[in-house]
């Protein structure tokens, strides 16, 4: 299979790499029994910037979360996160970040301050009140600290388990689909969460989704994956400045994804 | 990890209590256990009362008429256990089953074992916190059991146990925790393999169907003189030396029976706590030394389930993490 990365129009920058550079893939693959999920990504994501992954079903984008995140150990390459390899520095790595998985319910039994606790004490959080009262505060939903999750709405559920996300205050962020679900409103509310907590608190986000229209509101940089390969990466801005014949990002992503 | 702040496994115990204890399911079969532990205690202990009674009754009398007393009969309040036994034999096993088919159901529905594994927890932590806290839940279950078979007896028996009786009560319970504690175990494993959770129940019902019912059983279906009522030999009118010499030809068969019981975890739970607590008459009276040094073989079995499940346990957790499969 050709290397779609090459036929791609000369928009990309070369990605950054060394200093400020708080994600680092090298060639990492990674197979599941006999087919390849992942073929040799290299991508470097820089301390800051909202990233969009983008990618259709079955790209690889949940696989390339999951090795950085530490849930599974990729099967070649490397991998760093805040300048810890996944693999050797596990421990580092997962207190350093934050996840949000795709359709996350929490702990239906426990009300939303347990769930949060649990989780609170599991990062070796110093100040357990103060940094649920915090997290809780930052996204507005302190009313729900004393409710069972289990009587939760989606939007409800996805806010905590953001605030579950960033009660220790990762400096990365992983959001794995975050709009899957839920209505207009709750989209709304949940990119304004993004951009304040990659202007307000500092955290670099690293989001998987397939909504184009939210990646153009949010996202500073994109990339894109096909077929476990990373086919595109640039800044937004140039991305956008260098397809003037594209209407939309929409098209952009068609006009890559067909190679 | 910050200083001052429980363990991880600490939490994750802590976590695994509470879930749990807010388990409906759960909470009725803890009581409907205790409950039948207490019904059985409580008609064992008046039934003991009535014992000593006739037999106070008699010594009465037989002063009265100036005759000679009798011996008194033998009287142990530990055998008023038995029951209570043989219902964490049998329903303990059920409970702790569930117990951990709902620590592994709880994580899937929630889609939060993917939280779990992307804190700093060690897989160690994760699997001595499941561990602990379903330990600590089924020694409360257990210890609630025996303090109310205790309190029975003393107050419907009108026997008080003294130090040593408690002291083999809180062996056989705490061996009773240790049963149950691997059934949790095959119950975590089970249900962490299973694609589909429901079949790792069904797995692990079927093999406490065959370790709990089924295999220490089979000594008595597969007992040739257990066929007909009565016996087989008698009903036949064999002599007790042709007996044996038909038996002399099925020793080999005598041996897989042996055998096989001695697979059954249950087998040799029911022997080690029925020799602590004296309900196998031999073991009246003789010392806990004694006791320990003749069922080390039990003891011995207990261990190895233990190491065996608690591994088989480790392995899940391990697979769970690298695989980032949802257990």
């Amino acid at each position: 299979m050709p290397n779609r990365a090459t036929q791609a129009p000369k928009a990309e920058t070369p990605a950054p790499t060394g200093e400020g550079a708080i994600i680092e893939m090298a060639g990492v693959g990674h197979r599941y029994g006999q087919s390849d999920a992942l073929r040799g990504i290299d991508l470097t994501v820089s301390e800051g910037e909202i990233f969009g992954f983008l990618g259709h079903n079955g790209a690889g984008k949940t696989t390339t979360i999951h090795i950085l995140t530490t849930l599974i150990v990729p099967t070649s390459g490397s991998a760093r996160v805040c300048g810890h390899d996944v693999v050797a520095h596990r421990l580092d790595v997962q207190r350093a970040i934050g996840y949000l998985p795709e359709n996350v319910r929490m702990y239906d039994h426990l009300t939303a301050r347990e769930n949060l606790r649990f989780f609170a004490r599991l990062s070796g959080v110093a100040d357990i009140p103060r940094a649920i009262d915090d997290a809780l505060g930052f996204l507005g939903c302190q009313d729900l600290a004393d409710r069972r999750v289990g009587t939760f709405s989606k939007g409800m559920r996805q806010r905590i388990g953001i605030a579950q996300a960033i009660l220790h205050r990762p400096r990365v962020l992983f959001l794995d689909e975050p709009t899957s679900g839920l209505d207009p409103m709750g989209v709304r509310q949940l990119r304004d969460t993004i951009e304040r907590l990659n202007a307000e608190l500092g955290m670099t986000i690293f989001m998987n989704t397939h909504l184009l229209s939210e990646v153009s509101r949010v996202c500073s940089t994109i990339g894109v994956l096909a077929d476990g390969e990373l086919i595109y990466r640039d800044t937004l801005a140039r991305t956008l400045e260098c397809f003037p014949d594209e209407a939309s990002l929409e098209d952009i992503y068609v006009r890559l994804e067909d190679g | 990890m910050t200083s001052g702040h429980p363990h991880p496994a600490i939490a994750i115990a802590g976590h695994e209590y509470r879930s749990a204890t807010r388990n409906r399911v759960l909470a009725i079969l803890v009581v409907g256990m205790v409950l039948v532990a207490a019904a059985s205690v409580t008609i064992a202990s008046y039934d003991f009362k009535a014992q000593i009674a006739d037999y106070n009754s008699y010594v009465a009398q037989a002063k009265a008429a100036g005759v000679a007393v009798t011996a008194p009969p033998q009287l142990f309040p530990l055998q008023l256990l038995r029951p209570v036994i043989e219902y964490v034999q049998i329903i303990g096993a059920v409970f702790a089953i569930g117990l951990g088919y709902l620590t592994v159901a709880r994580e899937r529905t929630g889609n939060t074992l993917r939280l779990l594994l992307t804190r700093p927890v060690r897989n160690t932590d994760l699997m001595f916190g499941r561990l602990l806290g379903a330990g600590a839940l089924i020694v409360t279950i257990l210890g609630a059991t025996a303090l109310i078979s205790v309190f029975l007896i003393g107050v419907l028996g009108g026997t008080w146990l003294g130090g040593g009786d408690l002291l083999r009560v809180a062996i056989t319970f705490l061996t009773g925790s240790l049963y149950m504690l691997i059934f949790y175990a095959l119950g975590v494993w089970l249900s962490a393999r299973s694609r589909a959770l429901v079949n790792g129940l069904v797995v692990a019902l079927v093999a406490w169907l065959m370790v709990v019912l089924i295999i220490p059983q089979i000594g008595d279906t597969m007992d040739p003189d257990n066929q007909v009522p009565g016996g087989l030999f008698a009903a036949l009118q064999v002599q007790k030396a042709d007996e044996k010499k038909v038996l002399a030809h099925f020793s080999t068969y005598e041996r897989i029976r042996n055998d096989l019981e001695e697979t059954s975890l249950t087998k040799h739970f029911e022997r080690l706590t029925f020799a602590v607590t004296g309900i196998k008459d031999k073991y009246n009276g003789v010392s806990l030394a004694t006791v320990a040094a003749d069922k080390r073989g039990d003891i011995a079995w207990l261990g190895v389930y233990a190491a065996l499940l608690a591994t088989l346990m480790w392995s899940g957790i391990r697979r769970e993490s690298v695989t980032g499969k949802d257990t």
